[in-house]
């Protein structure tokens, strides 16, 4: 793990640059350009709050900031992992001809939705402004709950980057997974709308425990428990050590399939 | 000692028909069949390269000379051995290494400099010097992809040289450029070659012979002579002979 960080920090000046031309690249020839980065999170709440609060019928209080609150960082993990399984195969060139320390492109693809991610919280302060909806000073946790979002997002990027260099179908299989995580996941609803006998299945989704802090946060204006602060940063160090651990193992086969 | 091979070995899993999708790796499990075979570039090839050499590397195609320069280089993992490459090193081993063909020359610039272990700070100090030696003119802000080979070719080289490599490893790439850059070059590399080692791969006997104090001649894999270039393309002579007549 040190290693790991090692390696981030001396390449830290070529992460960067690569996270910005990703971004630069994703919003190039788009009338909006880095517009998108804002509308897209502000879109797809207008949706989802017309579906499940007017048509379905959810009876919560503010269910867009409900939503968005726990949206947004979903965003963050999904885009990251969605990047990140391409990322080695699409620089597959590059990888052939010179030295290039592997981790740093799945590093890159995360750390450019992270600057996605706080971009996007600016339509949901716009919202909390509109909505009259109290601004809680429970934000300042925010940091918490988003390292172990983070640390996860980096394990699952590690080890997606370099299963699709072996198997191809990683990527098309990843669009199908995140579409049940998401619907598994407290996002559209919370854990208390389920019948009591049922949430023990939900528990064992680590989304749960790494998505909580965000909507306790910025929606109830609480803080997590101690444990509930835990159990994120802990799966997310566990998902980070698991998924790096994999990655070091193949990383210099990769040149050889890519 | 700038580099040294200790009985290096390099496999490659060569697969006619690679599965790359579970699919067909499912089925290959249902078949038994293997349709892969080891092809050992490298058979155990030792040598040494000092500070300030400028040793040159020949042989026929195949014979395992990108294959090494591709693992002073740090691109490949060698399957066995020791390999030691001490300093900074900038390949000129394919044309257009490190460079993405979607940005600008000038973006390919700064992500090769950062690539071959410069700050940007460092980058920008020398970005006037690479596009006086490249010659791009206004071609420097359009993406790599609609260069020429001849452009990637002096961009490539421009910032080789201004990123001050202890050790520079050339492949079989100046060919294509014109005469004119080609001279360039070759003034360059020889102001280059009094302090820093060079590891130059050609085909033409005549630069080796001109520029370098030593070489290597690899055949299939292993190394079959190693001393003044002289006597070694004189062996390289008789090798290629020898596959003319058989």
């Amino acid at each position: 793990m040190r290693s790991l960080v090692l390696e981030i920090l001396q390449n830290r000046e070529l992460i960067w640059a690569l996270a910005l031309k990703e971004l630069r690249v994703r919003y190039k020839r788009s009338a909006l350009g880095f517009l998108w980065a804002l509308l897209n999170p502000l879109l797809t709440m207008v949706i989802l709050t017309i579906v499940f609060s007017t048509i379905m019928r959810i009876q919560v209080d503010h269910y867009a900031i409900f939503l968005l609150s726990v949206l947004l960082p979903w965003t963050l993990f999904s885009q990251s992992l969605s990047y990140a399984v391409e990322s080695i195969v699409g620089n597959g060139e590059l990888l052939k001809k010179i030295y290039i320390a592997k981790s740093v492109f799945p590093v890159a693809a995360v750390l450019s939705n992270i600057i996605n991610f706080v971009f996007s919280l600016i339509p949901l302060l716009i919202l909390l402004l509109v909505l009259r909806f109290p601004f809680h000073w429970t934000w300042i946790y925010l940091p918490v709950p988003l390292l172990g979002l983070v640390l996860f997002a980096l394990g699952c990027s590690f080890f997606l980057a370099m299963a699709n260099v072996f198997f191809r179908d990683v990527a098309h299989m990843l669009q199908v997974i995140l579409s049940a995580w998401f619907y598994v996941s407290p996002i559209i609803y919370s854990l208390d709308f389920l019948p009591a006998r049922y949430r023990i299945f939900f528990r064992l989704n680590p989304m749960l425990y790494l998505l909580n802090g965000f909507r306790l946060a910025i929606y109830y204006g609480l803080l997590p428990s101690l444990q509930s602060a835990a159990a994120s940063l802990g799966c997310g160090a566990l998902g980070l050590f698991l998924g790096y651990s994999i990655f070091r193992r193949y990383q210099d086969s990769l040149v050889f399939y890519v | 000692m700038r580099v040294s091979f200790e009985n290096v070995v390099q496999r490659f899993r060569v697969i006619r028909e690679r599965p790359d999708t579970l699919r067909e790796v499912f089925t290959r499990v249902f078949k038994r069949s293997s349709h892969y075979r080891d092809f050992e570039a490298l058979k155990g090839l030792s040598f040494e390269v000092g500070d300030g050499e400028m040793v040159g590397i020949v042989g026929r195609n195949g014979s395992g000379k990108s294959t090494t320069l591709k693992i002073i280089a740090g691109v490949y993992r060698p399957t066995s051995g020791m390999v030691n490459v001490r300093g900074k090193v900038a390949a000129l081993i394919e044309l257009g290494a490190g460079f993405h063909p979607d940005l600008t020359g000038r973006e390919n610039i700064v992500l090769n400099g950062l690539l071959i272990g410069l700050s940007k700070r460092e980058i920008r100090a020398r970005e006037e010097r690479i596009l006086e030696f490249a010659e791009l003119g206004e071609f420097i802000d359009s993406p790599i992809k609609q260069y020429s080979s001849g452009m990637i070719l002096r961009l490539g080289f421009a910032v080789a040289m201004e990123v001050d490599p202890d050790i520079l490893l050339i492949d079989e790439i100046l060919a294509v450029g014109d005469a004119a850059f080609q001279q360039k070059c070759l003034t360059r590399i020889d102001e280059f070659r009094r302090r820093k080692t060079i590891i130059y791969v050609s085909h033409s006997a005549a630069s080796v012979r001109e520029l370098c104090s030593r070489a290597l001649l690899l055949h299939e894999g292993a190394l079959v002579a190693d001393g003044p270039p002289d006597e070694v393309m004189a062996e390289y002579g008789e090798l290629l002979q020898h596959a003319v007549v058989s």
